[in-house]
Parts: structure tokens; C-alpha cells; sequence
């Protein structure tokens, strides 16, 4: 019986996401036997691709080929697999949890007769522990079918490195032709980026636990403490109408690195973390100490931001006149 | 246009929330207030404003859970909702994402509903599955993530643009019937009108015994949950209010941040 543990390579303009490579150390992590890497593209692309996988993993790569897979729609990609896997027994189909990853894997799943778990963050004892509650819970699952779909939360694998040992062997597959009704329009690039939110060196950001618009006022109070600050948020926030989508910081928004980011009345999310982790000093103020902004911060402060904030700034006033 | 939401209902405060006696999912306080998953309210308003450009148009309510959720289908239905459908499931247990994709293809199935819509994801169990599952149980079309539509019944279409990285967005056309599920910030949920919640109150419900529609088929089971582990390299500031001030600004001090 074939048990292979296969990744989907996912890919965009002629390079494969850097989720593609933790995926693969996810994939490498099972240890369930042989990885098959599956490169999805057109016949302009797929050898070019397929092969630079495999010279880069020394995995055995399969390349399948179809002129409908010119650009990503799930209805394509779901065709493509599940014909693929229509005479194998795949243990696990690895994805990464992107945008793409995360639009596909549930509907493959229901094709192959899979489970699907989503967003997986470790694995161990046949089970996949993710997270739910905004953080809060720690879940393991264990899937009660022969075959999983598993998506895999970016950041949470270091990419897999380079094979320097070529194990496996490169094919090229050509794909049926399936009628795919889907029409692709192309990317429209984003309106919500912010040039001055990615070059501050503080960024201080809002989150839903700012409880009312009008406290918004009291981050721009302390944003203008520091000179080349700006004022971020959650998603939530802009969805509330309280803040532009501009400021908004996370998987759908800015990704910033700022030298400080004070995060005021955020849970903690991972869409909201994954845009601003790499943050170098990191303080987390809010109200629930069991918040999972804690687990990113370096300090925390439990307390009531409409009422620490303005406490914070008169410190620091009182202390630059002394 | 036959639209169909799916709605979960939610705990509102999640500080309300310990694991439960048997270790395999969580348990709510007396106290806690229950209320509409926010994503699934954008897609509840999506679906009114479609219903509303195409006259003739019928929008149903789908709810899974026990006999609390009938007060989210309530809301949805003194939203403009024009009726609502419970599948009666037990008591406040793990129900998987395929078990509901399940229940709701079977329930939606013989109505041949054009559109199914429902939020991006739970903001308890966060998988962001039932849309996609459903959409292949039924053999519809599927787009996630949607952030903006426009429905064409005439030539039986939807154009999507959905959502990704960065804010970028994928545009596509789809043939219907088709599931969207709905990202937020697409519109801004409108609330209920006083008329249609009195007449909601009192609104038949149709209620279908999860059972009836066929044996549960979880696919997987949670082993184990447990809260997330406290904070790792942090550390608490702590003393009075001002104190914390203090020793905060000492900090970003040490770090030439003032």
C-alpha cells in the first residue's frame, strides 16, 4: 500500500512561497515514510519549477502539468488532485495554511474521503495540536480517517534545508484536461499599504479591547511621544470602522518590524501576530492576563488601557522635566 | 436568487471558558452570554444586500446547536432574514467542521439554493472549513475570503475578489450555485429592526434532528485541549498602576526607545 506523505508546493510568480519550504520540514517531521513534493503549473512553467524544487530539496518531485493551471483557482487545483490521487492512498496531504493553501485544502479533503485539519502548529502521538479561542486553547486532534489534509501555520517551521543528497527523482506528469468553469481576472494589488507604518521605528497598535472609538485618541497621544511612530491595529478595529484598513497590521495587512511595538487591547490572534512578530522589543497591555499576546511580548502590563496609557505618558512627561 | 447563511452562534466572552470535565472541549460559565459568530453577520448582510438588488430573492437562516442557537437565527431573521432553519444538535459539544458541512449539505440539498454564504471562520474553533466542505459536498463552486461581489443570476455568475496576503485581492468569476464565505469588513452588518424582531419572536422556526439527516461522521476527534501555556520569555510588570508606568518607561529607557 502506498502511505506517502505528499506537499503541495504552492507557488506564485515563478517562485515557491517560502511556506513551501516549512511545509516540507512538517512533512519531514511526521516521518511517516516517503515525501512526494506535487508542483501544480502550465507547460511554460512547470518544468522550470519543478525542477528547481528538486535541485533545491532532493525530494522526489512530481510536476503536473495542465495548460488550466496557468495561475491559481481551486477549482482547477482540486481537479488536478483529485485525479492525481484517484489509484493512490496518500497518508497525509501537506498545504500550507496561506490564502491559497487555506482555500483549497477543505474541498480536497471532502475528494479524497480525507479528514482535514487546519492551521496545524505541532504534531505528536498521531495527533495535530492547533489553536482555537484566539490562542487561548491548545487542541489536539486525531484524525479518525486513513487519509488527512493538513494545513500548516506559516512561521511555525523552519524551512526545510537544502538536500545534498538527491534521494528522490524528478517527473513530469501531464494532467487530463478538465474543464474548469472558474475564470482567474488576475491580482488587484492592495490599497492598505502604509508606507509609514512599515518604516516606524515604534509603532503603537490598537485592538478591539480599546474598547470605544474615542480611546483611540490615547494611542495617538502616546504614538506622538516618539519621533518616527505610527499608529497601527487589528483588523477588528478597521472592521469597526474606528481606524482606516491602512493601519491595519496582520496576514491581510502591513507587516511591520518596528524597533518598538506596544500592543494596546490586542488579543493576540495569529493573523494579527504573524504581521508584526518580528518586532524587536515587544509589550503587550491588556486586561486579560491570559490574553495570547503575552506569549509574543517580551513585557506585559495587565491593566485597563484608557486608564494606564495616560498614567505612562504623564510618567514620562514628569520625567523628562526632572 | 434562493440564498442560503450559514450562522454559528458563539460564546461572547471568551474569559468565561474552562476545559470541561471529560478534557475534550471547553465549558461555558452560568454567565455567559451567547451571540452570532461576527464574521457569519457580515455574510447574513451580504446576503440581505443581494436579496435586496434582485426582487423575488429569499434568504434562509441555518443554525446548528442546541436549543440556544434559535436566539441567533432570531437575530438573523430581525435582521430581514426570511426564515430560519434549526438542526437541533445536543449539548455544547465539539461538533466537527465536516459533521456541520454534513448537516447543512443535507438540509440545503433538495432546496437548490443559488448561494450559500457564511463568515470566513468560527472565532471559537477558527478552522475555516465549513464553506469549502460544503461547497464540495454539494458540488458548488466555491470562492473564500470574499471581500467584494457581484452577482450576475442572468447569465447565472458571481465575480469575486477575494482577499489574500497582504490585502491583495484575487479576482475570479464563478458559475453558480456557489458558497462565498464572507471576509470581514465587506459591509457593515446592519441591525435588527424593532418590527421584524417582534415578528421574529414569535416566527415559526422549521427544527430538523441533526439525526434525521443522517449518522454523525466526525473524521476526527480532539484528543486533548488544554489552555495555551503562559507566556514564555515575557515578563509581568508588575506593582500599582503607576508603578507599572514607571518601571515601563525605565525599560524603553534601557532600550534607548526615550
Amino acid at each position: 500500500m502506498n502511505r506517502t506523505v505528499y506537499v503541495a508546493a504552492l507557488h506564485e510568480k515563478g517562485h515557491f512561497m517560502q511556506e513551501t519550504f516549512e511545509t516540507i520540514s512538517f512533512a519531514q517531521e511526521l516521518d511517516k515514510g516517503k515525501i512526494v513534493l506535487l508542483v501544480l503549473a502550465d507547460e511554460e512553467s512547470v518544468t522550470t519549477l519543478s525542477r528547481q524544487l528538486f535541485l533545491e530539496t532532493g525530494l522526489d518531485t512530481i510536476g503536473l502539468k495542465g495548460n488550466f493551471l496557468k495561475g491559481y483557482s481551486a477549482e482547477a487545483y482540486i481537479k488536478t488532485l483529485s485525479s492525481f490521487f484517484r489509484d493512490k492512498e496518500p497518508a497525509c496531504v501537506c498545504i500550507p495554511h496561506t490564502s491559497q493553501g487555506a482555500d483549497f485544502a477543505p474541498q480536497l479533503s471532502v475528494a479524497l474521503q480525507a479528514c482535514c485539519i487546519t492551521a496545524v502548529e505541532a504534531v505528536g502521538n498521531g495527533a495535530f495540536t492547533r489553536t482555537m479561542f484566539g490562542g487561548k486553547f491548545k487542541v489536539e486532534i486525531r484524525p479518525t480517517k486513513q487519509a488527512s489534509v493538513l494545513t500548516v501555520l506559516p512561521g511555525t517551521w523552519n524551512p526545510c534545508s537544502h538536500g545534498n543528497i538527491v534521494q528522490g527523482e524528478l517527473t513530469i506528469t501531464d494532467v487530463p484536461d478538465e474543464s474548469v468553469s472558474t475564470r482567474t481576472h488576475g491580482i488587484r494589488e492592495s490599497s492598505h499599504k502604509n508606507a509609514a507604518l512599515s518604516d516606524s521605528e515604534v509603532v503603537v497598535s490598537a485592538g478591539r479591547g480599546v474598547g470605544k472609538q474615542e480611546n483611540i485618541r490615547i494611542l495617538r497621544d502616546l504614538c506622538s511621544l516618539f519621533p518616527k511612530s505610527a499608529l497601527g491595529s487589528t483588523r477588528a478595529v478597521c472592521d469597526l470602522g474606528w481606524l482606516d484598513y491602512t493601519h491595519q497590521i496582520g496576514v491581510t495587512g502591513n507587516k511591520v518590524s518596528p524597533r518598538l511595538y506596544i500592543a494596546c487591547g490586542i488579543s493576540g490572534a495569529a493573523q494579527h501576530v504573524a504581521g508584526m512578530k518580528d518586532s524587536r522589543l515587544i509589550i503587550a497591555v491588556n486586561t486579560d492576563i491570559d490574553a495570547s499576546i503575552f506569549r509574543v511580548a517580551h513585557y506585559g502590563v495587565v491593566e485597563d488601557l484608557a486608564r494606564f496609557i495616560p498614567l505612562l505618558i504623564e510618567a514620562y512627561i514628569k520625567r523628562n522635566r526632572e | 436568487m434562493r440564498i442560503l447563511v450559514c450562522v454559528k452562534q458563539v460564546c461572547d466572552s471568551a474569559d468565561t471558558l474552562s476545559v470541561n470535565n471529560a478534557g475534550a472541549w471547553v465549558e461555558h460559565a452560568p454567565k455567559s452570554v451567547f451571540r452570532i459568530n461576527r464574521f457569519d453577520e457580515y455574510a447574513i448582510e451580504e446576503g440581505l444586500r443581494i436579496t435586496e438588488r434582485h426582487s423575488g430573492s429569499v434568504l434562509d437562516i441555518v443554525s446548528i446547536g442546541p436549543q440556544r442557537v434559535q436566539a441567533g437565527i432570531r437575530r438573523a431573521l430581525g435582521m430581514g432574514a426570511h426564515h430560519g432553519i434549526h438542526i437541533l444538535k445536543g449539548e455544547d459539544t465539539y461538533v466537527t467542521p465536516l459533521e456541520r458541512a454534513f448537516l447543512i449539505s443535507e438540509a440545503a440539498r433538495s432546496r437548490h439554493y443559488d448561494l450559500v454564504l457564511t463568515g470566513v471562520m468560527a472565532e471559537d474553533d477558527m478552522e475555516g472549513q465549513v464553506g469549502g466542505l460544503t461547497a464540495a459536498m454539494l458540488a458548488y463552486a466555491c470562492a473564500t475570503n470574499v471581500i467584494y461581489e457581484e452577482t450576475v443570476p442572468d447569465r447565472g455568475e458571481i465575480t469575486v475578489e477575494r482577499e489574500i496576503e497582504g490585502g491583495s485581492r484575487e479576482c475570479i468569476t464563478l458559475k453558480l450555485p456557489a458558497v462565498l464565505t464572507i471576509q470581514s469588513g465587506i459591509n457593515i452588518p446592519r441591525y435588527p429592526v424593532l418590527s421584524h424582531m417582534l415578528k421574529s419572536r414569535t416566527a415559526a422556526l422549521e427544527q430538523i434532528s441533526a439525526g434525521m439527516l443522517g449518522p454523525s461522521r466526525p473524521g476526527q476527534v480532539i484528543e486533548k485541549i488544554s489552555p495555551s501555556p503562559p507566556a514564555g520569555i515575557g515578563e509581568l510588570i508588575e506593582g500599582s498602576p503607576y508603578e507599572k508606568a514607571e518601571k515601563l518607561l525605565e525599560i524603553l529607557h534601557r532600550h534607548s526607545l526615550v
